[in-house]
C-alpha cells in the first residue's frame, strides 16, 4: 500500500474491512455444529456443507444456475463481439446509436425487463421458462461484452490487422490470426465478469423462473425467508470457495491486471 | 517526368476528401520503377493519405490508382502484394519474430522448407537471423523496426512502402538505418515509396522526391534539381533555405546561408562605398549585424538590411569560422552573393502563410 497518501491508504482498509468482514461472519457460522444461524458458531463440524450438498432444490438450482451462466455467457459473447467489431472497426451508420443501444440494459431497471419478458413470451406466447431465462440473461450480459471487448479493441493498434491484410490475409483470416488474440484478455474478461453477473442475479430469474427451472440465489432466498439454519451458510461458504479457485486461475494464466486492464484504460 | 523509367505506380487525378476537407487533391504522380521515391511534406500534407490509398487502405474519393500498369483503385489490400513498413512497426505481439516475417509467405502456401530459406533469408538482410525465436516485445525500438523491414520484402512485394519508418528512431539509428534501407533497396532492385517530414531524409535516400502541400504536389524532381533550384517560397522553406527577398516588385529570390558572404566594411574598401559598382553582378547589400552565433567550425551571422524595394529584410549569412574576422552586433557589413546562387521563386498566392519563416 502506498504509504505517501495516508487518507487514500485508510479508507481503502476501511474498505476491505467493510467487504470481508461480513463475509468471515458467514463462512464461520457454516462450520457451526449448532442448528441456528448464529455467531460466534457453537462448535465445528461439516454437517452443514453435507446437508447443503444433498439438498436436491439446492443442487438442482446450482445445476440450473451453471447451465444459465455458462450459455448466457458464451450467447452474450457471440453477439457481442462482431458488434464490438462492427462498432470500432467497421464503417457502420449510427456506431454511437447501435452502441448505446447494446449498453442500454445497463440503465433499464432489471425488473422492468423481466416483467415484459414474462408477460409477452411466457404468458402471452407460452414458451417455456428457461429460454426466456436464457435470453434475459444474455441481453443483461451484452453491455459488459460490447463494452468490456470494445475496451480491448480500442487500445489495440489497428496497423496489426493493415499489416496482416497487406501481407496478403482475407478480412476473415486478419481476424482470426491477429484480431482474435489481441482480444482474448478482454473477451477473457467479458467472459467471466457475464458468468458472475448471470450466477448472481436475482431480479430477472425471479420473475422469470419457473418450479423447474430455479436459480440457486432464488432458491436460497427463498430458503432463508423459510429457515434459520445455517445450510445457506454453507452453500455461500461453497460459492466463495469456487470463485477464489477461478479468480486464482483466471490470476495464474493471464493476470488481473491484463484481464481488468481493458475496463480501467 | 520519369520517362526513362517504367511506372511502377501511377496517381491519376487522385482526390481523396474528407467531408469538406481535401487531404489529397487531384494528384498526378508517377512512381518510377526500381527508384526510391520519397513522399516530403509537412504533417496534414496528404502524403501518408496518398500512401495508405496506394496500399489499399483508403479509398480515393476520385480518380484512379495503377500499379504497374493495372488499375488497382478498388482492390483491397491482400490482393495488391505491396510490402508495408508502418510507423508503429505493427509487428504481431503474439507471434515470434520468425512467424512475424513468415506470415505472409504462410498465405501464400509456400512450401515449409522455402518459407524457412526466406525467413532465413530476409533476417539476415537486416541483421537479425539470430533472433527469430524471440518475441516482438523483447527487441529494442530498432531492432522491431528492422524485423518490420524484413516481413515486408519477405513476400517480394510489387513496391515496399515505408510510412515514417524512422520516425520513432533516436537520431543515431536514424542515420544508420537510412544506409541500411538504401543498401537493401539496392540489393533487392525493390521500388521503394518512402514517406517522410525530414527534409535531410529525403534529400540522402530518394532518387525521387515528391514536396507536397495542403494535398498538392509542390514539386517533384531528384533531391540535386529540387534543391538546386526550389520552385517555390514553400519548397525552398521546406528545404531550409533561410534568405527571402525581393529584386524588385515582381522578382522574388532566396539565396542559402552559405551562399551569402558577410564582409566587415571598412572606409578603406573601395566595394563598401559604392559596392554595386564594385562587385559585378549578383546580390549585394549593405547592413548591420544582429546577432552571431559561433558554433566552432562555422558561424551564423544574423544581419538586418533594406532589400532593392526597400523592405527590411533580415538575412542568414553560415561562414567559416577562419574565414570570418571579428564581427559584434552593430557593426556595418557587406552582404553579397554571386549572381549564379540566387534562387528565382515563382510567385506563390499563399506565401504569406509561410512567410513567417518557421524553420523546421
Amino acid at each position: 500500500m502506498n504509504t505517501s497518501k495516508p487518507v487514500a491508504a485508510s479508507l481503502a482498509v476501511l474498505g476491505y474491512i467493510i467487504m470481508i468482514v461480513p463475509i468471515l461472519f458467514v463462512v464461520a457460522t457454516a462450520f457451526t455444529s449448532g442448528s441456528t444461524l448464529r455467531f460466534p458458531p457453537e462448535g465445528f463440524s461439516f454437517q452443514w456443507f453435507e446437508a447443503a450438498l444433498d439438498y436436491a432444490p439446492f443442487t438442482g438450482a446450482l445445476f440450473t444456475s451453471l447451465q444459465l451462466a455458462v450459455c448466457s455467457t458464451a450467447l452474450a459473447l457471440a453477439v457481442g463481439v462482431p458488434a464490438t467489431l462492427a462498432i470500432h472497426r467497421g464503417s457502420l451508420p449510427g456506431k454511437g446509436l447501435v452502441e448505446g443501444l447494446f449498453l442500454s440494459p445497463l440503465i433499464i431497471p432489471e425488473l422492468v425487463v423481466g416483467l415484459a419478458l414474462y408477460q409477452q413470451l411466457i404468458i402471452t406466447f407460452r414458451i417455456d421458462n428457461f429460454p426466456v431465462l436464457l435470453l434475459g440473461h444474455t441481453a443483461l450480459l451484452l453491455p459488459y461484452a460490447v463494452r468490456v471487448t470494445g475496451a480491448a479493441l480500442a487500445g489495440s493498434d489497428v496497423s496489426l490487422e493493415e499489416a496482416s491484410r497487406g501481407l496478403g490475409a482475407s478480412p476473415i483470416r486478419t481476424f482470426f490470426s491477429i484480431t482474435l488474440p489481441m482480444l482474448r484478455p478482454g473477451i477473457f474478461s467479458a467472459a467471466l465478469l457475464g458468468f458472475v453477473t448471470s450466477f448472481n442475479n436475482v431480479p430477472l430469474s425471479l420473475l422469470l423462473q419457473s418450479r423447474e427451472s430455479s436459480t440457486l440465489p432464488v432458491t436460497m432466498l427463498d430458503y432463508v425467508q423459510q429457515n434459520y439454519d445455517p445450510m445457506v451458510a454453507a452453500i455461500s461458504t461453497l460459492i466463495l470457495a469456487a470463485t477464489v479457485v477461478v479468480a486464482v486461475v483466471a490470476e495464474r494464466t493471464v493476470g488481473f491486471a491484463k484481464i481488468f486492464g481493458g475496463i480501467n484504460r | 517526368m520519369n520517362t526513362s523509367h517504367a511506372a511502377a505506380a501511377r496517381f491519376e487525378s487522385v482526390t481523396q476528401t474528407f467531408g469538406d476537407f481535401a487531404a489529397v487533391d487531384g494528384i498526378d504522380l508517377s512512381i518510377a520503377e526500381g527508384k526510391l521515391t520519397t513522399l516530403l511534406g509537412p504533417s496534414g500534407c496528404g502524403k501518408t493519405t496518398s500512401l495508405r490509398m496506394l496500399a489499399g487502405y483508403a479509398r480515393p474519393t476520385s480518380g484512379k490508382i495503377y500499379i504497374q500498369g493495372k488499375d488497382a483503385t478498388t482492390a483491397p489490400p491482400e490482393k495488391r502484394g505491396l510490402g508495408m513498413v508502418f510507423q508503429s512497426y505493427a509487428l504481431f505481439p503474439h507471434m515470434t519474430v520468425g512467424d512475424n516475417v513468415g506470415y505472409g509467405l504462410k498465405l501464400r502456401k509456400t512450401s515449409r522448407a522455402e518459407l524457412q530459406t526466406r525467413v532465413q533469408e530476409s533476417l539476415e538482410m537486416v541483421g537479425l537471423s539470430h533472433l527469430a525465436g524471440q518475441k516482438p516485445r523483447k527487441l529494442s525500438g530498432g531492432q522491431q523496426q528492422r524485423v518490420a523491414l524484413a516481413r515486408a520484402i519477405a513476400i517480394r512485394p510489387r513496391l515496399l512502402l515505408l510510412d515514417e519508418p524512422l520516425s520513432n528512431l533516436d537520431a543515431r539509428l536514424r542515420v544508420q538505418m537510412r544506409a541500411e534501407i538504401r543498401r537493401i533497396q539496392n540489393e533487392t532492385g525493390l521500388t521503394v515509396v518512402l514517406v517522410t517530414h525530414d527534409q535531410d531524409e529525403a534529400l540522402e535516400m530518394s532518387d525521387d522526391m515528391v514536396l507536397m502541400r495542403q494535398g498538392k504536389i509542390m514539386q517533384q524532381g531528384s533531391p540535386e534539381a529540387v534543391f538546386g533550384a526550389p520552385a517555390s517560397r514553400f519548397v525552398a522553406n521546406f528545404l531550409g533555405y533561410e534568405n527571402f527577398l525581393a529584386l524588385d516588385s515582381t522578382r522574388q529570390i532566396t539565396v542559402r546561408p552559405e551562399h551569402l558572404i558577410t564582409t566587415p566594411t571598412s572606409p578603406q574598401d573601395p566595394a563598401a562605398v559604392n559596392p554595386d559598382a564594385a562587385a559585378g553582378p549578383g546580390l549585394h547589400l549593405r547592413g548591420t549585424v544582429v546577432d552571431v552565433a559561433y558554433r566552432g567550425v562555422d558561424v551564423i551571422v544574423t544581419s538586418r538590411a533594406l532589400d532593392p524595394t526597400g523592405q527590411q529584410v533580415q538575412l542568414l549569412s553560415n561562414m567559416r569560422a577562419d574565414a570570418l574576422s571579428h564581427l559584434t552586433p552593430g557593426d556595418e557589413v557587406l552582404l553579397s552573393a554571386p549572381g549564379d546562387r540566387l534562387v528565382a521563386l515563382a510567385a506563390e498566392p499563399e506565401a504569406a502563410s509561410s512567410a513567417a519563416g518557421a524553420a523546421r
